[in-house]
């Protein structure tokens, strides 16, 4: 007889892969807006920046999608701007609005890092209690 | 891959995203796709990537419209005042997280409670005596009932029935309409920056 082939296994990794991709989604949002922070800049060079200094490798179009609602939401503004490659570049800046909230979201942020990363400590210090111990443990429990 | 057919591709990815764009306005379409062939010529001028490359890099058109069509979506509902959209747009949101689903909801028992209240005011002309406001003991409804001889049960508003349900039924749709739509704005304005993600939940526990 042929066994099948454990169905729950992809949808785990799919739920995985998700979870992954939601959080450099969210993320996302708060490094194009600190990208932002030294000065303007137009998409690509906003892109280029994050594969410089982080892990935020997208697919590099949902960036422009992200732009557009910062800017509907007026934390960002944005001008054409004639380059001497030839042709125009859209180029980005924050306003008085974005900068604002930026902090706020900055302080937001390392805070709530710190206290994540206090609370996963464990798991990435002490091992993972095999099957037997856990047995072993159950077992302590019920004789007492 | 000569250079007519790199163009050539270059000019399908684009015929594409603008095929799968929601329906926006024009200007706000065109801005989308100018924005995005200025990326692809400065990446061609990049050296060392092919257009395929470059084309992967982006993603699929339909992703990319998919994202700009969620935006479009939550900004039509906050800003218009068709049930239809806010239905539509709480529903995306309901996707995101737990926020977002009891949005929806709430749109949906809104809407459902007005729409049948308009419905029992079209059935009261056809159905006079089993439709009203039925009250007795334990029991306060609007809508239909089927009156028996010893039922304690009574009709309360008779002709007044029609403007009154109506009345209400305007009353839920509207209240509906107004809270989602201020709902969406604070939705937009306040969210946290990582909003109906896994992060957002953990965030809002801690």
């Amino acid at each position: 007889m042929k066994l099948r082939p454990d169905s729950r296994e992809p949808e785990k990794i799919q739920s995985a892969e998700r979870w992954e991709q939601q959080i450099r989604k969210g993320a996302l949002e708060m490094a194009a807006l600190a990208a932002l922070w030294p000065g303007r800049l137009y998409g690509l060079e906003i892109i280029r920046r994050f594969q410089d200094s982080s892990q935020l490798a997208l697919a590099e179009g949902t960036i422009y999608p992200i732009l557009s609602r910062l800017k509907d939401e007026g934390l960002l503004a944005s001008e054409w701007v004639e380059a001497e490659a030839g042709h125009p570049r859209k180029y980005y800046w924050l306003t008085a609005a974005g900068r604002t909230r930026l902090q706020q979201m900055a302080e937001t942020w390392t805070e709530f890092s710190r206290e994540l990363a206090r609370l996963i400590k464990p798991v990435m210090t002490t091992p993972a209690m095999t099957k037997r111990a856990i047995a072993a443990q159950e077992e302590e429990e019920v004789t007492k | 891959m000569t250079p007519r057919d790199q163009w050539l591709h270059i000019d399908n990815y684009l015929a594409e995203l603008r095929r799968c764009l929601p329906n926006m306005a024009v200007a706000d379409r065109e801005e989308i796709i100018r924005e995005i062939s200025a990326h692809i010529r400065e990446s061609v001028e990049e050296p060392g990537s092919s257009i395929d490359e470059i084309l992967k890099r982006l993603g699929s058109p339909e992703m990319i419209a998919s994202q700009y069509g969620q935006e479009v979506l939550i900004r039509r509902a906050s800003r218009g005042f068709s049930p239809v959209s806010i239905l539509r747009a709480t529903r995306e949101l309901a996707r995101r997280g737990l926020q977002g689903l009891a949005l929806f909801l709430g749109a949906l028992f809104g809407y459902a409670s007005g729409a049948a209240l308009l419905l029992t005011v079209i059935l009261k002309p056809i159905f006079p005596r089993q439709i009203g406001l039925w009250i007795g003991p334990a029991v306060f409804q609007f809508g239909y009932h089927q009156p028996h001889p010893f039922d304690p049960v009574h009709e309360v508003l008779g002709r007044w029935y029609i403007p009154v349900a109506f009345w209400l039924a305007f009353c839920f749709v509207g209240c509906t309409t107004y809270g989602i739509r201020w709902c969406l704005r604070r939705f937009r304005h306040h969210r946290a920056f990582v909003a109906g993600s896994p992060v957002a939940q953990l965030a809002a526990l801690l």
